[in-house]
Formats: structure tokens, C-alpha cells, sequence
């Protein structure tokens, strides 16, 4: 099919792709806030299914784009340290969520006060381990993805 | 910054923003930004300007006290 002309310039092409990247960072934050709002009023999983889909495609559609470009973020660096943080400030998160989810849940029950920071502590562990792997796995792809760019690019230029 | 180089080689070649505009394939507004520094123009972009209004890259972009 024969894609319609642009209409846009370079001034208002540029201004669409930010009025986009707003939308996209909107939908994104939307999505998460809702579904963890759900979640905190104990919704079961079918109920939240629509939008985990939803967000999980949106966020796998957006490092798959970032990585073939060989792009990380704006202002953190693709290394261990980054990941290790990031990974312990998501386990932290889930951790005191679970903890305050299985408090209300147990109605403050004094007989089942201790599951709680065992709960919270396997749900951290679980995020930091699964959020340390993907950024591990993802920030190499990206990089060798970047050096393979750059070599491309320096051959071009040999060439020519 | 503004583009005074821009606006005067414009107004010498007796063209308004709109004519320019037609000429390099953008809207009015764009070249209005360009002259009022709210808009960097792609080396591309550019290069049409200077050969719509008969400059070079130096006589309209190039700024002494930029560095």
C-alpha cells in the first residue's frame, strides 16, 4: 500500500514525535498506576490481564526498538552498578507493597505477623533477581548493538 | 539567538516568509522560528535557505561570537 505524503516539515515533524513521546510516557505511567491500584484493592489477575498485556507489549515493543538502535537512556549508563541499583530500588518497591498488601490482608492476625517479612522478603528477592537479569541481558545487547553500528558506520566511511 | 543575516537576506531579496517558505518546502512558522533563534534548522534545511536566498552556510549561520 503507498504511504500518504508527509504533510509535516522538520519543525512540526519534530514537535509531533514530542507531542508522542508525552503520550507514550502518559500511557506508560497511566497503565502502571492503575494497575498497581488494582492490584493494592485486591482485583484478581483476570481483572488486570487487559492492561498487563497492554503494558508488557508496550514495554518489550520499546526496549526491542532501543536495543536495535543501540540506545539506553538519556542519563543512566548501561553498566553493572546502574543495573544493581535500579534492580534493589524495584525489589525495595515490590517488597513494601507486598508488606503493606499482607497486612491488610491478614487484618493485623498477631499469629500471622511473621509471614509477612518473609513474603516481602522472597518478593524482593525474586524482583531484584528477574530485574538484575533483564537489565544484565538488555544493557549487553545494547551495547554490542552499538559497537556494531559504529563499526558499520566506520567501514562506510572506509569504503568511501 | 536571533537570525538577523536571515531576515536581512530575506527582506534584500524582496521575498516575504511566505514566499521563502514555499520555496524550501516549509510552513511560514517555521521560518519565522528560524529568524526569531526559536528553531535550529537541519544542516539540510539550511543548505535550501542559502540557495533560495543566494548566501552561503557562513553569510546566515555562522555566528563569530558563538563559541
Amino acid at each position: 500500500m503507498k504511504r500518504l505524503k508527509n504533510n509535516l516539515d522538520e519543525r512540526q515533524e519534530l514537535e509531533l514525535l514530542r507531542i508522542e513521546h508525552y503520550g507514550m510516557w502518559f500511557a506508560f505511567w497511566a497503565l502502571l498506576i492503575v494497575m498497581v491500584v488494582q492490584a493494592w484493592m485486591g482485583a484478581p489477575m483476570a481483572q488486570i490481564a487487559g492492561e498487563w498485556i497492554v503494558f508488557m507489549i508496550l514495554c518489550i515493543g520499546q526496549v526491542i526498538a532501543c536495543v536495535r538502535k543501540g540506545i539506553w537512556d538519556r542519563r543512566l549508563r548501561p553498566n553493572f552498578k546502574t543495573n544493581l541499583l535500579i534492580s534493589l530500588i524495584a525489589a525495595f518497591a515490590v517488597a513494601a507493597f507486598i508488606s503493606v498488601r499482607m497486612w491488610l490482608n491478614m487484618s493485623g492476625d498477631p499469629d500471622l505477623l511473621w509471614t509477612i517479612p518473609f513474603g516481602a522478603l522472597m518478593a524482593g528477592a525474586f524482583t531484584f533477581v528477574l530485574c538484575l537479569a533483564a537489565l544484565t541481558l538488555t544493557s549487553h545487547l545494547t551495547k554490542k548493538r552499538e559497537q556494531k553500528l559504529e563499526a558499520a558506520l566506520y567501514e562506510d566511511a572506509e569504503d568511501e | 539567538m536571533k537570525n538577523k543575516a536571515m531576515k536581512l537576506a530575506r527582506v534584500e531579496k524582496d521575498m516575504s516568509q511566505e514566499a521563502l517558505a514555499n520555496r524550501v518546502g516549509v510552513t511560514r512558522q517555521t521560518i519565522g522560528m528560524i529568524e526569531a533563534g526559536k528553531f535550529n534548522p537541519s544542516l539540510r534545511l539550511c543548505l535550501d535557505i542559502c540557495h533560495a536566498l543566494g548566501k552561503t552556510l557562513n553569510d546566515l549561520f555562522w555566528e563569530e561570537d558563538s563559541q
